[in-house]
């Protein structure tokens, strides 16, 4: 509030015929005109005194809460860690905070914007400020700030947020990751492998005749096969397993943990599973296949743009051999040598 | 640039009336969390805010970095970072007499910051006759990235900052963090003019 002794002590205090009374009865009502809490409690966390804010928002009696105990009033308080709270700032004079982002609401109070807020609480921050009264005895302050809507709005923008960056992940057709996304993981999945020692393989795959699908069955059955292999795949795979489009019919899966033993099961697995799945485009029957190549990351200090490369020739290779099939190469050694 | 330096009898009442608010801070702290709190004698020195940023950008090991806007009298405001590592934190809960489970790492961090830093300010504001008002801490975002973004986007524009660096200890609770005063240019010749007026009085 205003600072009675300052105000009074200024030279146009008496010009203004400011008197200690008519100060009183401008805080008083600011007090109560306040959109904040004020609460004052005594050393023994008893109601001295609160504000018209608290009486409405609470929705107590005066007479029946002034005396008594915060926590009787109040029991909703975590009374154990908000006593330690009150006590340090009663102890070392100083003040002491509690923002909505750690704690939604100290107090149980309800809000201003019943509909479009999905608490049902007011969300607070809350301010414990030392002032002593009477002599030097010692009191707290607590100033509740009303702080729903910036609670709320603060939701809305990590949910937009995260809602953006998935967006900017996947692929709107097959709703896997996307090329830029996938060769991101890739980075990051190169480089753990390469700290913790540990083995990492791909697998790129690319469906068979894939153009003259889409000459037979124009672009929408091509479509509807890209989405279903994209799903059928997605099943056969682990959690870690990061699977992307890589480009129109390509798709790319990294293996964290996995040699290439364990990546050419893999693949031998959605290879036949593709070669056996029916597709049912309008009244027709599509029968799709798929080449898969496959590499593992070696000791050798290759980069992951490497350990693509050597994918892709394992892939031209099963193309070469006469696809729908599985060719395997490790990145240190080249196809031809294999 | 040169008008922001601190001559010689400057620094050395700062560092004598830092010397006396840290006696008294460690004091305080040692009677409320019930253990010795060790508070090692700062450093103070100038420093360009673009070498702030690289140096706490640079510290691989933070954890977590608090932040708290303080301001007074006379002009003096600053911003105070509390630095904190990973194998330092682990028992703050503990230190600050909490149950476990009644508050998360986030809170414990901000809460003990918040005691370390206001605890020492108001003895500090004390002896130069002043009082101290704070903004509420607020935790740094992932450390890395948002360090430089932050002290970039701070209310204050600063070239140069009086930086204060303390260390607090309490071997007890195997605690450890830094406390670091950042002082924006303009508020620095306020400080240094207080300083005039102490070592006019002394």
């Amino acid at each position: 509030m205003l600072d009675f002794n300052m105000l009074l002590s200024k030279k146009g205090a008496s010009a203004l015929a400011l008197t200690e009374l008519s100060l009183k009865q401008i805080n008083v009502q600011i007090a109560n005109q306040l959109n904040t809490g004020l609460l004052i409690l005594n050393a023994n966390f008893d109601i001295v005194i609160w504000n018209r804010f608290l009486q409405i928002h609470a929705d107590k009696v005066v007479d029946d809460i002034i005396g008594q105990s915060v926590f009787s009033i109040f029991p909703e308080l975590p009374k154990s860690w908000l006593s330690r709270k009150l006590n340090s700032v009663l102890q070392l004079n100083t003040p002491s905070f509690c923002s909505w982002q750690q704690r939604h609401h100290l107090f149980e109070l309800p809000h201003t914007r019943p509909i479009t807020t999905d608490s049902e609480f007011m969300a607070q921050n809350c301010t414990f400020l030392p002032i002593e009264i009477d002599n030097g005895k010692k009191n707290i302050c607590i100033l509740i700030e009303d702080v729903t809507d910036v609670c709320h709005y603060q939701g809305q923008l990590q949910k937009a947020l995260h809602e953006l960056e998935q967006m900017s992940r996947i692929d709107g057709l097959t709703q896997i990751y996307n090329r830029k996304y996938w060769q991101e993981s890739l980075d990051q999945e190169y480089a753990k492998a390469k700290r913790h020692s540990k083995s990492l393989s791909l697998i790129m795959l690319d469906l068979d005749h894939f153009k003259s699908l889409n000459d037979n069955y124009g672009h929408q059955g091509g479509d509807v096969v890209l989405m279903e292999v994209t799903a059928q795949v997605s099943k056969l795979l682990r959690l870690e397993d990061v699977f992307g489009r890589y480009g129109g019919e390509e798709f790319a899966i990294i293996l964290p943990e996995t040699d290439i033993a364990g990546a050419v099961n893999v693949a031998n697995r959605i290879c036949k599973h593709i070669a056996n799945l029916n597709f049912n485009y309008q009244t027709q029957r599509i029968k799709v296949t798929a080449s898969l190549g496959v590499a593992q990351a070696s000791d050798e200090a290759l980069s992951h743009e490497e350990l693509i490369t050597h994918a892709d020739k394992a892939l031209y290779q099963a193309k070469a051999n006469g696809r729908n099939q599985v060719f395997s190469v490790l990145s240190n050694s080249t196809v031809t040598k294999n | 640039m040169k008008e922001f330096h601190l001559t010689e009898d400057q620094q050395d009442c700062l560092q004598e009336l830092i010397n006396i608010a840290m006696g008294q801070a460690s004091d305080q702290l040692a009677r409320y969390l019930d253990t010795f709190v060790y508070l090692k004698v700062p450093s103070i020195e100038s420093v360009a805010a673009a070498e702030l940023i690289k140096s706490l950008s640079q510290q691989q090991d933070t954890m977590a970095i608090v932040s708290q806007g303080f301001f007074a009298n006379e002009g003096i405001r600053g911003e105070a970072l509390l630095v904190y590592q990973e194998k330092d934190s682990g028992r703050i809960a503990d230190l600050l007499g909490y149950e476990p489970g009644e508050l998360s790492q986030d809170e414990q961090l901000i809460d003990i910051s918040s005691i370390l830093t206001t605890t020492f300010l108001n003895v500090f504001a004390q002896q130069i006759g002043n009082q101290m008002s704070y903004n509420a801490p607020k935790l740094l975002p992932s450390v890395q990235n948002n360090l430089s973004q932050h002290l970039q986007q701070m209310t204050f524009s600063w070239d140069l900052a009086l930086k204060v660096n303390i260390n607090y200890q309490v071997t007890d609770y195997s605690f450890n963090c830094n406390m670091i005063l950042l002082i924006p240019g303009a508020a620095i010749l306020n400080i240094k003019s207080v300083l005039d007026r102490i070592l006019a009085e002394f």
